[in-house]
């Protein structure tokens, strides 16, 4: 494998805390799954190959140069934070025509290019809407546009699908995975195994600053299955959701929230669910839908001991 | 090192050059443009509006009622006093403290500043985009009403003599330029310096700039003793200003200030390059 992104010894600090320690690993072309708890440096180690923060010690580099203090990588990278933050009076075509122009496109080339965007990610017909009136998929979706517009060799995405609607998870997964498959380096972080898994199989996994596993996710896939995977879902209609999903044999438990619009399930089998939710979610009109890591804290628990 | 060979970087079919970061202009007009529509159309701006253009409105009034004030006071002496006292002192200044102590701060609060740096521009563009965004601003709403308040004063009587106090005008328009790039560059290096620093600069302008009216070589550690030096028509010192204020040279006022001026800038620039922004999650 040849590394786009390499960490070298890296860790870095605030203060007296550790966020990352002494991390050495690389990163190759195609999708790479960043899986963690929260808290357990994730945001960290994609700040350090973003070149938002330099590390303590030790060395991070993208595409063979140092991340921090080198603005030119980012003619070939991409980055899709994870702050749910905008300029908020601007519309979503705005934002990338000048996200764009600061990447150096004359206006044509801008124009063209956010329009290509904005088709990649579903917001066309929203284009001239302002992002302060989005819903919260849609602000994920024009945060992942930005990050791809400029068409970078690397794209860095930091918990993309958080509080994604199921339809538009889906549609995200796959641009995703077709990203990966053209080649690009795509690392992309989340605390939900479900969503890694169905991006790609390779992942890192990082628990209190370190890097405790690589490889296959099928080993993790393996322990996940002897806990149960916990789905919030806000939806308009929760009884008509219920109804739907609750006679399957995948389903464990199904409670109803405080607010009347969320309703959590239980499953032993997230793929089973999560492909079997999607006509469910559309008709009763399901606008959130996330995953608490408890799950995931058990499985690294697990590994931790072992 | 890794023994594992890095990713070769491919080069763009659309022929830029990949290899530097967007040229400095291009780079801080993009973030100018970026800018200025956000500071415009801000309640800061509201605010600034009211606060500049506030003498306007004052002259009108003092054009209806002049013929009832004592016959010691001139319009020009009022206009001297809306130049000296109200903008190059308080207005001025205070419009720079909140526009440009904002100017990377509201980027970092905002949780913005990510899609800046995530750009292949050098820091210091956003900072020269933003900063030339800011001067557009306040002098956009400051010079209007500068001449606005100028003409409502001084054609009291009719447009007799007007002409001869034109350059008076032109030369306090300067010194308004010079007090928003002075105060705003400042300001600029007070605000990537200082994760809060509005009570700083409150207690800069008007605590720490008195020092204005001290005798000896005091006020020369002030902004605001260059500055209001350089206005022609200063209206008369009272108090203490008027046993110490001191009339320092133009020469010397301009020096100053440009130096100031290529300081506070340079150090802002500085800082905001080497900084890391860790945005609270």
């Amino acid at each position: 494998m040849t590394a786009t992104l390499e960490y070298v010894r890296a860790s870095r600090w605030y203060g007296p805390v550790i966020a990352l320690n002494d991390v050495t690993t690389t990163v190759g072309p195609g999708v790479t799954g960043l899986l963690g708890p929260n808290g357990a440096g994730k945001s960290t180690f994609l700040k350090l190959a973003a070149g938002q923060l330099a590390p303590s010690q030790g060395e991070v580099r993208v595409l063979g140069r140092p991340a921090w203090g080198s603005p030119e990588l980012f003619h070939r990278v991409g980055v899709c934070p994870e702050p749910d933050a905008f300029w908020e009076g601007l519309t979503g075509f705005q934002f990338l025509m000048a996200l764009l122009r600061l990447t150096g496109f004359d206006d044509a080339e801008c124009r063209r290019r956010a329009e290509q965007a904005l088709e990649q990610v579903a917001l066309t017909e929203a284009r001239d809407r302002k992002i302060g009136g989005y819903s919260k998929g849609m602000r994920q979706r024009i945060k992942m546009a930005q990050s791809l517009a400029h068409d970078p060799q690397v794209l860095l995405l930091d918990e993309p699908l958080s509080g994604m609607d199921p339809v538009n998870r889906r549609r995200i997964v796959d641009l995703v995975k077709k990203l990966g498959r053209e080649g690009r380096t795509v690392l992309v972080s989340s605390h939900i195994l479900h969503e890694v898994e169905a991006m790609t199989r390779r992942v890192l996994l990082i628990h209190n600053g370190r890097i405790l596993a690589e490889g296959d996710v099928r080993e993790i896939r393996d322990l996940m299955d002897e806990h149960p995977h916990t789905v919030a879902l806000r939806a308009r209609d929760p009884r008509a959701l219920a109804r739907a999903v609750v006679g399957s044999t995948h389903v464990l438990s199904l409670t109803f929230g405080a607010e009347g619009e969320w309703v959590t399930v239980q499953t032993a089998r997230p793929d089973e669910f999560y492909s079997s939710v999607v006509d469910a979610a559309v008709e009763a009109g399901v606008s959130e839908m996330y995953s608490p890591d408890e799950n995931l804290e058990s499985v690294f628990k697990y590994l931790v001991a072992r | 090192m890794s023994a594992i060979p890095a990713v070769p970087a491919a080069a763009p079919a659309d022929g830029r050059d990949v290899s530097r970061p967007v040229p400095f202009l291009r780079a801080a007009r993009a973030v100018f443009d970026l800018s200025l529509e956000g500071m415009v159309w801000s309640r800061r701006s509201l605010l600034m509006i009211l606060l500049l253009g506030l003498p306007a409105p004052l002259a009108l009034v003092f054009r209806t009622f002049i013929t009832r004030l004592p016959p010691r006071v001139g319009a020009f002496d009022f206009y001297g006093v809306v130049i000296a006292f109200y903008y190059v002192r308080n207005a001025l200044p205070l419009a720079a403290l909140f526009y440009a102590t904002a100017l990377i701060a509201d980027e970092v609060e905002g949780k913005t500043i990510t899609y800046l740096l995530t750009r292949p521009i050098q820091r210091v563009s956003v900072l020269a985009g933003k900063f030339a965004a800011y001067l557009a601003t306040t002098l956009a709403l400051a010079l209007p009403a500068v001449v606005l308040t100028f003409f409502l004063l001084t054609t009291i009587r009719g447009w007799t003599g007007v002409g001869a106090l034109v350059p008076d005008l032109f030369r306090d328009m300067g010194v308004v330029v010079l007090t928003l790039v002075t105060y705003g560059a400042f300001f600029t290096l007070m605000g990537v310096l200082l994760r809060r620093p509005v009570i700083p600069g409150l207690l800069f302008l008007f605590v720490w700039e008195l020092l204005a009216n001290a005798p000896g070589y005091l006020p020369r550690f002030t902004i605001t003793a260059y500055l209001r030096s350089l206005i022609h028509h200063r209206p008369p010192d009272e108090g203490l200003a008027e046993i110490f204020a001191q009339v320092l040279p133009t020469a010397l006022c301009l020096e100053a200030v440009g130096g100031m001026i290529v300081v506070f800038l340079a150090a802002a620039a500085w800082i905001f390059s080497n900084r890391e922004y860790v945005l609270d999650q």
